[in-house]
């Protein structure tokens, strides 16, 4: 019971659980907000000696821009990969490419800020699963591996549940 | 051109004519020309020719304000038809369709009418929408022959109103500025001894065009139109309608590849030495095309005394190959060279390893260039240190075109026509650069050096 207690109280493991909180939400948040991103060409007037120049002649100047008609769930060659396969439905591949995107977003948010902690690590563990499923099909091995060690993250961070302070809804 | 003159819209000038000049004058009703300089009135416009280059020019006007579209005419229903559906959805405009340029030009009132039809049609479109008092954007080249480009000169002075070219590097900014700033004003080439031009395009980009045979004119449509012109017999439809989808493979039609697609290099070798050619040499064959009318490959040089000295230029038409680089113009001095193209993409700019660093560091400082790489030897085993040049360091223009390559040109002439403006390429001036190519064919065909005269080259 003394062990127990100490292990509960351990300042180490809470920290370590609200390390892996903020690196998995902030993970997937971003990676959720990216797949709005997108590029936009500006010109503008070349100078020279400090002045616009009289020809009209101007530089493309490329910046990133978020937008909703940029949205991207699954990135188009991924996209036409796992069309091509026949064990991924169109309707499935579909709905993932709609869901994915809002889905990281909200499970990122949810495992920051600490609401219904382990339902929320536990769905973000399926959406990683999910992504590997398809990644093994199409035969992508470091992909694989990649969202492996996110997989194992997760588990970690459900490991170290019980040690979750600083949490919105604790429940669940 | 310099002086653009006070319009009067195509009715006023019916009416003119009809009511005699007594009458005009006392009636001021009658004087309702578009004054010059009127920047708010549209520009009534109207289309000869609905066809690929016609697609061309639209896709370039659409962003230009200030444009009432009004007519268009072709002999194939089915283009008129698709110009017609093109303008209704882009600007919810329905314009009048037409199957004779003649009866177009009557009925409607145009300030401003685009040619772009096969060239052999070129001066009588022209030379018909001139003398109905509408001011002309003819596609290039101007004609099939000096003869026709010439009648269209004359049209031009004789009517007072605008005829611009379809030579549309000549209003591009990168080309201007080239021109203007690095050829003539700092001089960065030095003095340009050579120059090289090229138009390279794949055996895929020059086959026959074909077309569904329901949606063709029919044979007499097309013997009235002139594509029986030339024909030692009596052409059978299919032969009739190969020709008036592929009029350009045709000598009685079209200049063939060295004008379709020569004229806009060549046009841009003239225009910035500022002189016509001495001489001319060709070679051409029809070396894969056998078939075909024209020559499917041309190779020419000519010659230019300028007053930094002499200049040869060569230039190659090739329509079996897309390797070598696309197509470009070169021009190649002593201190630098400009390979500049209306693809930025094919553009560069290179400074002889002997050429004053300072000047040029100097002008990258100021914004003119732009230092792309310095200059980077080969290497390798191979080398033979005797053999190798130091290799010229990169530049780049420092800016480029942010619209399609064709508005420029087209907004010049509609800013003319305005009076805001001078035309950058009119009948005249584009007949000076085209003249010379006209005897390239000839050229290539005799085998004989051509040693130009006023009687080649005068407009």
């Amino acid at each position: 019971m003394a062990y127990k207690d100490k292990y509960s109280n351990d300042l180490g493991l809470t920290l370590g659980m609200l390390t892996l909180r903020i690196w998995l939400g902030c993970r997937a948040i971003l990676t959720g907000i990216e797949k709005y991103a997108g590029t936009q060409n500006s010109d503008k007037d070349v100078l020279i000696d400090g002045a616009t120049n009289a020809y009209g002649l101007t530089d493309t100047v490329t910046g990133k821009v978020y937008s909703f008609s940029n949205y991207h769930g699954v990135p188009v060659p991924l996209y036409d990969k796992f069309n091509s396969e026949p064990l991924i439905p169109t309707w499935g591949l579909n709905l993932f490419d709609t869901i994915l995107g809002p889905a990281l977003i909200l499970l990122g948010l949810g495992v920051l800020f600490g609401i219904a902690q382990r339902i929320s690590l536990f769905a973000m563990g399926l959406v990683y699963t999910s992504l590997t499923f398809g990644l093994i099909l199409i035969n992508q091995s470091s992909g694989v591996a990649w969202l492996g060690v996110h997989i194992i993250m997760v588990v970690m961070a459900l490991a170290l549940a019980k040690h979750n302070r600083f949490a919105v809804l604790k429940k669940w | 051109m310099n002086l653009k003159l006070p319009t009067l819209s195509r009715r006023d000038f019916l009416a003119k004519s009809t009511l005699g000049a007594g009458l005009v004058l006392g009636a001021p009703a009658v004087l309702r020309a578009k004054e010059a300089g009127a920047p708010t009135d549209d520009i009534r416009v109207g289309f000869i020719g609905c066809g690929k280059q016609h697609e061309v020019l639209f896709n370039a006007m659409v962003n230009i304000p200030g444009i009432r579209y009004v007519a268009a005419c072709d002999i194939m229903k089915a283009r008129v038809g698709r110009t017609f559906s093109t303008i209704k959805s882009r600007f919810d405009t329905k314009i009048n369709r037409y199957l004779d340029a003649e009866e177009m030009l009557e009925k409607e009132e145009l300030d401003a009418v685009f040619v772009s039809t096969p060239d052999f049609w070129h001066a009588p479109h022209t030379i018909m929408a001139l003398e109905a008092g509408c001011d002309v954007y003819c596609e290039k080249m101007m004609s099939n022959t000096l003869e026709g480009a010439r009648s269209m000169v004359a049209a031009m002075d004789r009517t007072g109103k605008l005829c611009q070219i379809g030579h549309q590097r000549r209003s591009n900014p990168r080309y201007r500025y080239t021109l203007e700033q690095l050829i003539q004003k700092e001089q960065i080439c030095g003095q340009i001894v050579n120059i090289n031009g090229q138009w390279n395009r794949a055996l895929s980009s020059s086959q026959d065009i074909v077309s569904k045979p329901s949606i063709l004119p029919d044979a007499e449509t097309l013997r009235k139109a002139g594509f029986n012109t030339g024909a030692d017999h009596e052409l059978s439809l299919d032969e009739l309608r190969h020709r008036f989808l592929n009029w350009r493979f045709y000598t009685d039609l079209s200049g063939g590849p060295i004008s379709d697609l020569g004229a806009h290099q060549i046009d841009i070798f003239n225009w910035y030495l500022g002189c016509q050619p001495t001489s001319l040499m060709a070679s051409g064959g029809r070396s894969y095309f056998k078939d075909r009318e024209h020559f499917d490959n041309v190779m020419c040089i000519f010659d230019y005394d300028t007053p930094q000295g002499h200049v040869r230029a060569s230039y190659q038409v090739l329509t079996t190959t897309s390797a070598g680089g696309g197509y470009y113009e070169s021009f190649m001095g002593a201190e630098g060279t400009i390979i500049i193209s209306e693809r930025e993409a094919y553009t560069k700019i290179y400074k002889e390893s002997g050429a004053d660093s300072a000047k040029w560091d100097n002008m990258v400082r100021r914004g003119f260039l732009k230092k792309e790489a310095a200059g980077k030897a080969a290497g390798g085993a191979d080398a033979i240190a005797s053999y190798e040049s130091a290799p010229p360091d990169e530049y780049a223009l420092p800016g480029g075109l942010s619209k399609a390559p064709h508005q420029p040109h087209i907004e010049n002439f509609l800013d003319t026509i305005r009076g805001n403006a001078k035309l950058t390429c009119d009948a005249r001036h584009a007949l000076e650069s085209e003249a010379p190519i006209y005897w390239v064919n000839q050229a290539a065909e005799s085998k004989e050096t051509i040693f130009f005269t006023d009687e080649h080259l005068h407009t």
